[in-house]
Formats: structure tokens, sequence, C-alpha cells
């Protein structure tokens, strides 16, 4: 069963319940909540996505609510729970939606040390895996949610996961979190795309987020092979223009940009070590997405 | 652990977890001490790498290197 499967009631019981049980990729999640923008979030950008039987395993048990207190009624907020514990401070009352994603992501960051993450996006083509590692405000998610809409397949637009014993990226496929300006490069980039409404005043401006493509949420058992690791910013105006980056330094910046390096010891030296062998390594500016994604295209179809 | 690329070597220090890309002279540096059976001070590396006419000025430098590496932990004083 498919959360689009659900009516709009059993959805709502089920998050006010026992909880609703999501599979995204490799992880369970049981996610309850009153909140109807939540219901509302989920089954608009979870709509493919795997429902798994009320009882049994989950990776992670959380809970979006109002905090007790006057709160509740004057200036509602929303806090995130992780097994009945507030890992933030509380924020706005519309910020529901963004404030799960953002949890799942701690989640996800804190608690999966079987895979080394790094925080990176991470799309396929031809069963290859392009690694878009960068830090926040680079581009990197508009360009990876361009990228999902001109025939690559989402993985992930945050968190890079790869597997030490196969050196393959485990897919994680969520919605993509789009900020800001890259909210209206989407929208007229892919006129199909769906998005959740944007919600104003967040920590990290306007936010809203984009439902995955269905094929990626079908394939997300699929791993893939790393190919290419492409560091991207976004400059206005420019060309796009790729250029050779030199694999020690591709290497320290996966080093640079994993959650959990260090608690991979020397299998987390020898993992990065793998992936760098096996890929080109880019540095890539960018000002318009169109002319991003033809030359993607042009690099899977070289290699 | 050590891996050798085109722009540096890459080395983890196992002692502190530390991963650090040293550039060609560094890396030549530290295999030079890794390979030495002894310790070896600046002036003998400087021997070993730069050319005699700038041998003071390699003393330098090998003394600042062996200073970042005592830092790093990737190397230290011997007795």
């Amino acid at each position: 069963m498919i959360v689009g499967d659900l009516t709009d009631e059993a959805l709502a019981r089920l998050l006010s319940g026992p909880g609703l049980r999501l599979r995204t990729g490799p992880l369970v999640t049981r996610i309850s909540s009153p909140l109807a923008d939540i219901a509302r979030g989920i089954a608009l950008l979870y709509r493919d996505h795997e429902v798994q039987p009320a009882e049994g395993f989950a990776d992670f048990h959380v809970r979006i609510d109002r905090p007790a207190g006057l709160r509740r009624w004057l200036k509602p907020q929303v806090q995130f729970q992780f097994d009945g514990w507030p890992p933030f401070y509380p924020l706005p009352g519309d910020q529901g939606f963004p404030i799960l994603e953002w949890g799942l992501n701690w989640c996800v960051s804190t608690s999966c040390h079987q895979y080394l993450i790094v925080h990176a996006a991470v799309v396929e083509r031809g069963g290859r895996a392009l690694i878009l590692p960068a830090p926040p405000g680079s581009g990197k998610s508009t360009l990876c949610a361009g990228l999902i809409h001109r025939g690559w397949r989402l993985l992930s637009d945050e968190l890079t996961l790869l597997d030490p014993s196969s050196g393959q990226a485990v897919p994680l496929p969520r919605p993509v979190s789009l900020k800001n300006a890259s909210i209206e490069v989407i929208h007229r980039f892919a006129p199909e795309a769906v998005l959740s409404p944007t919600v104003h005043d967040t920590l990290k401006g306007s936010v809203a987020h984009l439902k995955p493509p269905v094929e990626s949420v079908n394939r997300a058992l699929e791993p893939a092979r790393p190919r290419w690791i492409v560091m991207p910013r976004y400059q206005a105006g420019v060309e796009p223009r790729l250029s050779r980056l030199p694999k020690g330094r591709a290497f320290m910046q996966l080093v640079d940009s994993a959650f959990n390096y260090h608690l991979h010891g020397a299998q987390g030296f020898e993992l990065i070590a793998r992936t760098i062998d096996a890929c080109d390594c880019h540095e890539f500016v960018y000002g318009d997405l169109e002319q991003a994604a033809t030359l993607f295209a042009g690099l899977a179809a070289e290699a | 652990m050590l891996r050798e690329l085109e722009d540096g070597l890459v080395v983890r220090n196992a002692m502190t977890g530390s991963t650090h890309l040293l550039e060609p002279l560094a890396a030549e540096v530290l295999g030079l001490l890794l390979s030495a059976e002894e310790g070896m001070t600046a002036a003998e590396l400087a021997a070993r790498i730069g050319d005699e006419a700038e041998l003071q000025g390699w003393t330098t430098s090998m003394e600042e290197l062996l200073l970042e590496f005592k830092r790093l932990g990737l190397a230290g004083p011997v007795d």
C-alpha cells in the first residue's frame, strides 16, 4: 500500500492514532501528528511512498505537535519530537511540514551510522551516481531538482548514504527542499513539478518542498555506483563551466562534508578512497538550470 | 593510512582520527620520515630534498614543516 491509497480521513486517523509507518528507501519511520498541515503535506509529497502495517519495527519514532502551555492557543508553535524528546526549539505554527523534513534529516544524519553520510545531493542515470557535495546556498538542491526533471533519478537532495560494504550510494528519495528564489526557478523549469505551499520567514527563508518523481520512489531499493563527484556553485549570469577538481581536494571535500566520517575510522578512509578512485571529480559553476541539465546529459552520455 | 593522489598525499592519523591532504613537498618529507630507521633532523631532510646552494632556506622550511607535523600528530621528536 502507498500513501496515495489512503483516504484523507484514513491518513489523518493513522497520524493521530498509532502513527504512519512510512518507508523511505531502506528506512521506516513512524510519524504521528494531530496536525492537519502534516497530513496534507504527507498526502501531497509522499503520495507514492510505501505505507507499512501499523505494527512493526520502525527506525525512527517521530511526532509533530503543538507544545504544551499557553502557546498552544496564542501564536501557536510546532515541535518535533524524536522518541518523545524534542531535539529542537519549537517553531512558528505554520512550519510543521518543514520541521518534519528537517527533523527527518536530523534523524538520519545522527543515527544511520551503518552508512557514511555525506552532506550532498545524489542523482543517478544509467546506474551511475552523480554526487553533488556543497555547502548551503550553493544551488545544490536547485540543481538536483532540475536534474530529476531531465532524466536523472533522485536518490537524495541532502544526504548521500554510502554503503561501506558495497561502496554504492543508497537511495533515500524524499521531498526536495527548495529555498527562496529557487522555488520560482523550479516552477518555471518544470511546470509539472508538484510543490508544497511556500512557508515564509523560516530560519532558512522561504521554503517549499518538491515531491520526488514516482520512478525515484519506486526504485528506492536500487543503489547506484558513484561515478562523478561535482561541487556545484550557482552564480547568476555565468555560462556553465565544468573544471577538473584534483582528487586530493575531492577526497578532503568528502571528508569535510561527511557527518560521521570520524565514526567509521579506517573503513571510512578506505570507502572515500574507493569512491574517489571510481569517480571523475569536477567543480561546476552555473547560472542557468537548462544549460546545466544539458551539460550533465552530455557528461552521462560520454561515460 | 596513506593514499597518493595527483595533488598530494592523503594521510589518516590513526592516533587522532584526523585526515590531511599533504602537498607534494610535505608528502615527500613524511615519506622520508616513515622510511627512516631513526629520526631525521631538519638539516638532514633539507639535504635529501633541496640543492646545496639553498640548504639554509630548505632547513628553515623543514623546521616549519616538522613543527606542523608535530601539531598534526604526524611526527614528533625522538630521544
